[in-house]
C-alpha cells in the first residue's frame, strides 16, 4: 500500500470516530446532563420561559433531529453561536487559539528540545552522580503541584522581582511575548520531571542493543553513537509522545491560562461547560477529536520516513 | 557584520518588548478595573449577570439611575424629571430629555449619532419581549405593561416580528414623551427601569449588525467602546459628545468625596476604562500592588493579612496610601428546605435546625466575623427590615441546643429518632464545602444526620428546579433595593422554575405578598413588609444565615468611588488623580 493510500485510508476512518463522538457528547449532554435553559435563564426562569428557551435551542425537537444536527456541524464545521454568550463559535475558536497556541506551541518545543538533550545526557553519564542528580531532581519537581510552581512563579518572578508581566495578554508580534515568557517558563519546569524520566528510559533500552556494541566496536565515539544511532532508533517512541500530545495543545492550557489571564481555548472550554454551553463543548470536542485523528495519521507517516523498514498497512 | 546584524534585532526586539508594556500614556486618565469572569455580550437584554450588566452600563443608558452617592436613591437620568404617575398608579409619564446623542457609528447616515426620541425606549422595551430574542430580563416586565405579553405572543409562530405594531401600554405620545400603562399597580416598575435591560437602543444600530449588535454597542453613555475582547479586556473611551451631566450635589457625609470640588463639575472625568478579565485571586492582587488595578475587592484567602483585626487595613498597606472601604450587600445566604418533602413541612422541625445552628461561630469562621447575622430574610438598609428584631429560633447558647431537642420531641423525634438522614446540596467548592461539614456538626448536636452532596452549578440549579433535592445552601443577591425582591423567595406562585426555589407556600404570607407588593412606598406598606418580616423570622420557611458584606481596597489616587450593589454606571463619576499616581506608584 502506498503512503498516500494509507493517509486516505486512515483519513477516512474521520468518519465513523466523528459519529461516535458526536453519539458520546450528545448522549451526555442530552441525557446526563442539566437543562440547559434553567442555567442560561438563572433565577427568575418560569415555566413558560423555559419552554420558549427549549424551544428557541431546539430541545424540544425528538432526539434524532438533534443528533442529526450535531452530525451535521461536525462535518461541516458550523457550530452556530454560543447559547451562553450568544458570539459566534468559530470566531470564538479562532481569536481565542492565537493566545494558546502562542503560549502552548513554543512552550512544548522548548520543553522537547530541553528534555530530550537532557535525557541523552543523562543517559550519557548513566550510573554517575549527574544522572543520579537529575534523576532525583525530576522526582522532586514530580512530587510538587502544578498551582505551587504557577503560585510561587507569579508571586516572585512576576510581582517580587518584577521580571515578567504579572498577567494579561496582548495580541499581535512582539507585543505578546512579555506575557508568556514566564508561562512558559512554568510549562517547561513542570514538562521536564516527567518527559526526561520517560525519554532517558527510552534512550536508555536502545544503548543496550546489539547494533550498539557494534558501533563501539566499530571505533566509533561515544558521542557519535549517541547522536546518529542511538537517538535515531529511540526517535519513534519520542515522536509517539510528541505528536501524540499535539492535539491537546490546540485545548490550551487551562491553569495557565486562567492564572496568567491569557485568553484561551482552555479556559473558554472550562466556561462552556459550567454554563452547560452544549454548541461551544460539541465544538470544542469534535476538533480536539479530528486533530487527534489527523496526528495519529501523521505519527504513522512520520515513523515511515524514519525507519523505511516500517510498513504501512 | 552577522555579530552585528544579530545584536541590532536583540535590541530591536528589547525595546519593542518595553514599549509594549508601556500602555499608559502619562497625561492620560485612565481608570483601570478588573472582573473577574468574562463578558457575556454587551446587548443590554442578556445582561443578566452583574459583570456583563455594568459594561454595558458603561456604554447604554436608561430612563432613571441610581445616585452616585446615595446609591438605594433613583434619579432621573435619560428622562427629564421623576415619571408623572397617576393616581391609580397604572399609568408612568416620562419627558425624555431633549439633545441627547447615540454615539456616532457607521450604522447612521454619515455616520453621525442622531438624537435619542421616546420612540426609542418603545423599540427597546418591545426587543425586551420579543420572544425570538429570549431576552433575560422578561420577567422584569412579564405581563406588567398593558398589551405587551399579547404582542409577545402574537409573533410567536411568524417569521418576523412586526415592531411597528402599537403595544396599548407602551407608546410614545410624541418626540420626547414616554407612556407605559400597566396592567396592575406594580411599583418597583421604577427600579426595573433602571437596570440595564430597558436601556435605550437604536433600532438602525440593531437593525445594521443583526446578530453581531451585542459586539457592537451603541448608547448615549458616557463611554464609547474601543476595544471588545469579551475574555481579556475591554477599552472604554470618553464619549466626546456626551451631554451636559453633573456631578450630583447632594450630601454624603460618609463617604471620602469632596463635595465642594466636585459638585456640579460636568463628567466623565477619565479618558479611558480599561476593565481587565482577571479570573483568579492571585493575579488580581498583585497587580493591585503593583497600582495597574486601581481597586478590587479584599481577596478572600488574603483577609487576614489585610485586614488583621476584621474592621481596618493593615499598616504595611495603610502606609501605601491604600484604604479600606467596606460597605453591606443587598443580600442573604440561606439553607433551603425542600417544602413538598412532608418532612419539612414540619415546622417545629426547621425551627429546631435554625436554633441548633451557631451562627455566631460561623460567622468568625466563614466571614472573619464580617457578616451580619440574618434573624429574617430581608437586609438592613431597606424598608421592611426590622434593625431590632431578634429572631427566637436564633443559637445562644446550650439552652438553645436543649430547646431544640424538646422541639424535636414534640414532633415525634426524640433524640433525632424516626430522623432519615438528610442530604444537603451544596455548589462544588471549597469554602461551599466547608460551610456544609460544619452545618453538618451543627445539626449532629441535635442527633439530625447530614449527608453533604456536592454539584456543579448547573447540576444544583437542576436539583432545585426538578425538587430533586432537600436540603441545599444558596444566596440571593437583590436585583433593586424593595423588600418584594426578597419576599418573593417565600411566595407561593412564584415555586420554581422561579424565584421561590424552596416550593414554600403559606396562603396567610402570599396575601401579604399580594398586597404589599402593589403598594408604593408608604406607611401602610411598611408595616405590612414588617408583618411578613415577623412572619418569616417565626416560620422558619429557610434556615436564614447572613447578610454579606463588601471590601473593597482602593489606591489613594482615585476618588469619589463608592461601593454600590445598584449602581452600574460608577465609572462616569470617578476620577483619577494622575500626579498622585505617579508618585504614589514609585513606593509600590
Amino acid at each position: 500500500m502506498t503512503i498516500y493510500a494509507y493517509i486516505l485510508r486512515r483519513l477516512l476512518y474521520v468518519i465513523p470516530v466523528l459519529l461516535g463522538v458526536c453519539f458520546i457528547v450528545f448522549f451526555i449532554f442530552h441525557v446526563i446532563s442539566p437543562d440547559p435553559s434553567i442555567v442560561i435563564l438563572g433565577r427568575h426562569a418560569t415555566v413558560s420561559q423555559i419552554a420558549e428557551l427549549r424551544e428557541e435551542l431546539g430541545l424540544d425537537k425528538p432526539w434524532i433531529f438533534q443528533y442529526v444536527d450535531t452530525v451535521k456541524s461536525a462535518f461541516t464545521f458550523d457550530f452556530g453561536r454560543s447559547w451562553s454568550t450568544k458570539q459566534e463559535i468559530f470566531a470564538m475558536i479562532r481569536a481565542r487559539s492565537v493566545p494558546s497556541l502562542t503560549l502552548s506551541v513554543p512552550a512544548f518545543i522548548l520543553s522537547t528540545i530541553l528534555s530530550v538533550c537532557l535525557s541523552l545526557f543523562v543517559a550519557f553519564y548513566r550510573g554517575f552522580w549527574p544522572d543520579r542528580f537529575v534523576v532525583f531532581l525530576c522526582v522532586a519537581m514530580m512530587s510538587i503541584s502544578s498551582l505551587t510552581y504557577i503560585l510561587f512563579g507569579q508571586w516572585f518572578f512576576a510581582f517580587k522581582l518584577g521580571w515578567f508581566e504579572i498577567s494579561g495578554y496582548e495580541y499581535g508580534f512582539p507585543d505578546f511575548i512579555p506575557y508568556i515568557l514566564l508561562p512558559i517558563i512554568i510549562w517547561v519546569a513542570l514538562s521536564l520531571g516527567p518527559d526526561v524520566r520517560f525519554y532517558r528510559t527510552v534512550v536508555l533500552d536502545e544503548m543496550f542493543q546489539d547494533y550498539v556494541r557494534t558501533a563501539r566496536a566499530k571505533g566509533l565515539s561515544e558521542i557519535v553513537i549517541l547522536l546518529k544511532h542511538i537517538l535515531r532508533n529511540a526517535m519513534i517512541p519520542i515522536i509517539t509522545s510528541v505528536v501524540i500530545q499535539i492535539p491537546f495543545l490546540i485545548l490550551g492550557a487551562l491553569l495557565l491560562e486562567n492564572f496568567f489571564s491569557i485568553p484561551g481555548l482552555g479556559s473558554m472550554t472550562l466556561d462552556a461547560i459550567n454554563s452547560s454551553d452544549f454548541p461551544v463543548i460539541r465544538a470544542m470536542t469534535i476538533l480536539s477529536a479530528t486533530a487527534y485523528i489527523i496526528f495519529g495519521v501523521i505519527t504513522d507517516v512520520l515513523y515511515k520516513i524514519i525507519d523505511p523498514r516500517i510498513r504501512l498497512a | 557584520m552577522k555579530k552585528q546584524t544579530i545584536s541590532v534585532l536583540i535590541f530591536c526586539l528589547g525595546v519593542s518588548l518595553v514599549s509594549c508594556t508601556q500602555r499608559e500614556k502619562s497625561s492620560e486618565k485612565i481608570l483601570n478595573l478588573a472582573v473577574p469572569q468574562k463578558v457575556k455580550g454587551m446587548d443590554p437584554i442578556h445582561s443578566s449577570d452583574l459583570y456583563s450588566a455594568t459594561e454595558v452600563a458603561r456604554v447604554y443608558e436608561g430612563l432613571l439611575e441610581y445616585n452616585h452617592v446615595n446609591p438605594y436613591l433613583l434619579v432621573p437620568n435619560l428622562a427629564e424629571g421623576m415619571p408623572l404617575r397617576s393616581e391609580d398608579g397604572l399609568t408612568y409619564t416620562f419627558k425624555i430629555r431633549s439633545g441627547i446623542l447615540f454615539h456616532d457609528d457607521p450604522a447612521f447616515p454619515n455616520g453621525e449619532g442622531r438624537e435619542l426620541v421616546a420612540q426609542d425606549f418603545v423599540y427597546s422595551i418591545k426587543r425586551l419581549a420579543d420572544l425570538r430574542l429570549q431576552g433575560l430580563g422578561w420577567w422584569t416586565l412579564d405581563g406588567k405593561i398593558k398589551g405587551l405579553n399579547e404582542w409577545r405572543e402574537k409573533y410567536r409562530r411568524t417569521d418576523k416580528t412586526n415592531y411597528d405594531e402599537e403595544v396599548t401600554g407602551l407608546r410614545a405620545l410624541d418626540k420626547y414623551t414616554l407612556q407605559l400603562i400597566l396592567t396592575k399597580p406594580f411599583p418597583q416598575l421604577l427600579y426595573v427601569l433602571a437596570m440595564p435591560f430597558s436601556f435605550a437602543v437604536a433600532r438602525e444600530v440593531v437593525e445594521h449588525y443583526g446578530e453581531e449588535f451585542l459586539n457592537h454597542p451603541v448608547g448615549t453613555g458616557a463611554f464609547t467602546l474601543g476595544e471588545f475582547d469579551q475574555s481579556n479586556r475591554i477599552v472604554y473611551e470618553r464619549n466626546k459628545k456626551f451631554r451636559e451631566k453633573t456631578f450630583p450635589c447632594n450630601s454624603a457625609p460618609d463617604l471620602n468625596i469632596d463635595m465642594k470640588f466636585y459638585c456640579g463639575k460636568k463628567i466623565p472625568f477619565v479618558d479611558k476604562v480599561m476593565v481587565n478579565i482577571i479570573q483568579e485571586d492571585q493575579p488580581r492582587w498583585l497587580n493591585f500592588q503593583r497600582g495597574r488595578l486601581d481597586y478590587i475587592g479584599v481577596p478572600k484567602d488574603s483577609f487576614e493579612s489585610l485586614i488583621p483585626d476584621g474592621k481596618t487595613l493593615s499598616k504595611e498597606f495603610a502606609g501605601k496610601g491604600i484604604s479600606l472601604i467596606v460597605a453591606p450587600s443587598l443580600d442573604i445566604t440561606y439553607t433551603g428546605f425542600n417544602h413538598d418533602e412532608e418532612l419539612f413541612q414540619n415546622k417545629k422541625l426547621r425551627q429546631a435546625m435554625s436554633l441548633a445552628y451557631d451562627h455566631r461561630r460561623a460567622n468568625e469562621l466563614f466571614y472573619n466575623n464580617t457578616a451580619i447575622l440574618a434573624h429574617s430574610i430581608i437586609p438592613p438598609g431597606i424598608e421592611g427590615h426590622m434593625k431590632d428584631f431578634v429572631s427566637p429560633y436564633k443559637y445562644l447558647g446550650e439552652e438553645s441546643i436543649a430547646k431544640a431537642k424538646q422541639l424535636m420531641s414534640e414532633v415525634g423525634y426524640p433524640e433525632g429518632r424516626n430522623l432519615p438522614e438528610m442530604t444537603l446540596d451544596i455548589p462544588a467548592s471549597t469554602s461551599s464545602r466547608q460551610m456544609a461539614d460544619y452545618f453538618k456538626t451543627q445539626m449532629e448536636r441535635i442527633n439530625i444526620k447530614v449527608r453533604v452532596i456536592q454539584n456543579t452549578w448547573p447540576e444544583l440549579l437542576k436539583k432545585i428546579t426538578t425538587r430533586q433535592i432537600q436540603l441545599y445552601s444558596i444566596a440571593w443577591s437583590g436585583d433593586y433595593p424593595d423588600s418584594e425582591n426578597f419576599f418573593k423567595l417565600l411566595y407561593g406562585p412564584n415555586r420554581s422554575p422561579g424565584s421561590n426555589g424552596s416550593g414554600y407556600n403559606n396562603e396567610d404570607f402570599n396575601r401579604l405578598y399580594e398586597e404589599a407588593s402593589v403598594l408604593p412606598s408608604s406607611p401602610a406598606r411598611k408595616s405590612l413588609y414588617e408583618k411578613m418580616y415577623q412572619m418569616a423570622a417565626e416560620e422558619v420557611p429557610l434556615l436564614f444565615n447572613f447578610h454579606r458584606r463588601k471590601y473593597v481596597v482602593i489606591h489613594s489616587w482615585i476618588k469619589n468611588y463608592v461601593v454600590s450593589d445598584f449602581s452600574l454606571s460608577g465609572s462616569q463619576y470617578i476620577d483619577v488623580d494622575i500626579n498622585k499616581k505617579q508618585e504614589m506608584i514609585k513606593e509600590l
